[in-house]
């Protein structure tokens, strides 16, 4: 059993949509070779294909307790990489910005489409890592015991010296968020960044983050943003719920307001956005969320504070980020864990 | 050299023991996986010894050439022959599942990407590289395979069993084709 467990919550309604979380991550880890085509980190339209394509219908995760694996995603679906031929158009002329190929699918191909509700355009940006699942499906399908689970901090790794590249882990992954190395044989995923945060830094993407909307911390930290998020203020799920693998990445759903013309109204009774779409990622917890969120703004529009909100404005890096010391880290004692799972 | 002198063996092998091995499907993993169709029914097994070896040659029908694996969703063509790691007394052969605690074997791997292996397994999910490789050579014409592999002796009677993947129908770990144990002539 793990001792604590690092999370992370995002908040949607925040997101810009910059990719620059995704820049950083893939400069600092998916830079070498076969790995052109990984993201780590991505940010996707919603509601929208995915990276990669349709992952979220394909299946993965448990059911019934049991594994139910999908078929492995295609290079195609994953998007092809590609360059632009901006030599010819700087030195030939006359010639369009173009990629150099003729391009199918990329992983940001239906960038901003979203969907229509009632005639009008509605998307969201859903920025995706590998959740570092309390119950790992990726662990329990590995014939190599190559997956693991870090005891003192809960992140998900793979043994790179174990692995055999059999891809069972991203049969077994609901979210997809395991990628093979053609070259080396083996599969590779987010590390969570746990190099930066044993020296006291939060991850990249978090870093990098000019929506500030990324809160990292220990989940069974009472003092953590994350932990006040996820199991005090409970405004925060995971995507979801029904995959059966407890995800530790957290969001903040998309919290519009009312559409136009309706001051006064309830988020609930008249959304910008289809409510059984937030329910088909986050589960039918998400109404409760929504339902706190709107409280507390009817509170902070009457004058009154909310922590909350507050806490979800994040300014300063000490608001959004708790890491511990490596040394700290394995100084708290049980006692002072809180429980890792939701009521 | 070696590689071409494994093949001028076959060229004028007046073979030692010629047998037709049926081969079976491991059943799906998951209860969700559709058995895999037996699109390979048999492997033919030559047997030969050769300046104190055993010349092992494998022989299948395989209707697609894998070799190349394009990610991720492609994998290779393989075989292996497993034999015992210790003698074995009696009928008491060793866990076709890679063995067994206390019959552990001994894998001779070759895929058509990355070449041969030696491998020791003493039971299901337990299968390690030793780090060791050994001569062998793959070839593939007419919609067949045929490798070679060079085999350290094997005394008559010794007990082995072949596994064949097929990287068209996604066979990767356990997921294979693979003989009841056959002992030698």
């Amino acid at each position: 059993m793990f001792q604590h467990q690092y999370a992370m919550v995002l908040d949607l309604n925040k997101c810009l949509g910059c990719q620059t979380c995704t820049m950083a991550c893939k400069k600092l880890w998916t830079d070498g070779d076969g790995m052109d085509y990984m993201y780590w980190n991505n940010v996707e339209t919603r509601p929208g294909q995915g990276y990669p394509r349709k992952w979220d219908q394909i299946g993965g995760g448990f059911e019934n307790g049991k594994l139910r694996p999908s078929e492995i995603p295609s290079r195609e679906d994953y998007g092809q990489p590609f360059q632009y031929n901006y030599e010819e158009r700087m030195f030939q002329g006359g010639l369009q910005v173009m990629p150099h190929e003729p391009v199918e699918n990329t992983p940001n191909w239906d960038e901003d489409v979203g969907a229509l509700m009632l005639g009008e355009n509605y998307y969201f940006y859903l920025p995706r890592l590998c959740n570092h699942c309390t119950n790992p499906a990726c662990l329990a399908a590995c014939p190599r015991n190559a997956i693991y689970k870090r005891e003192e901090d809960g992140i998900v790794l793979i043994d790179q010296e174990r692995c055999e590249g059999y891809r069972y882990c991203m049969r077994a992954c609901p979210y997809k968020k395991i990628y093979f190395n053609e070259l080396l044989g083996k599969a590779q995923k987010c590390i969570f960044c746990y190099p930066r945060l044993e020296k006291g830094e939060v991850n990249a993407c978090a870093r990098q983050c000019p929506g500030r909307l990324r809160f990292v911390g220990l989940l069974d930290d009472p003092g953590s943003a994350v932990h006040k998020l996820v199991h005090v203020y409970k405004v925060a799920l995971g995507l979801f719920p029904e995959k059966g693998t407890e995800p530790n990445v957290f969001y903040v759903p998309p919290f519009n307001p009312p559409r136009r013309g309706n001051y006064g109204k309830s988020i609930l009774d008249d959304p910008r956005m289809p409510l059984d779409y937030l329910v088909y990622l986050f589960g039918e917890q998400v109404t409760d969320v929504i339902r706190r969120l709107e409280a507390e703004l009817k509170k902070a529009q009457d004058g009154a504070p909310s922590e909350v909100l507050q806490l979800l404005i994040g300014r300063d890096e000490e608001v959004r980020y708790q890491i511990p010391k490596r040394e700290s880290l394995v100084q708290i004692t049980n006692a002072q864990i809180q429980p890792l799972r939701r009521a | 050299m070696r590689h071409i002198a494994l093949f001028l063996i076959f060229a004028s092998w007046a073979t030692a023991e010629t047998v037709d091995l049926p081969l079976y499907r491991t059943p799906p993993l998951y209860s969700t996986d559709r058995p895999a169709a037996l699109e390979i029914p048999s492997v033919r097994l030559d047997i030969q010894p050769v300046d104190g070896k055993t010349v092992v040659k494998l022989e299948w029908l395989d209707r697609s050439r894998d070799a190349e694996a394009p990610a991720p969703d492609g994998f290779v063509d393989a075989c292996a022959v497993m034999l015992p790691a210790g003698p074995v007394t009696g009928d008491v052969f060793p866990s076709l599942q890679m063995g067994d605690a206390d019959h552990p074997v001994i894998i001779y791997y070759y895929d058509m990407k990355r070449g041969a292996a030696v491998m020791e397994a003493s039971g299901r999910a337990t299968t390690r590289r030793t780090g060791k490789t050994f001569t062998a050579q793959a070839a593939y014409a007419g919609q067949k395979w045929q490798v070679t592999l060079e085999l350290p002796a094997l005394p008559a009677g010794t007990p082995l069993s072949v596994a064949i993947w097929n990287g068209a129908q996604q066979d990767r770990d356990g997921r294979k084709y693979f003989s009841l144990w056959h002992r030698t002539r």
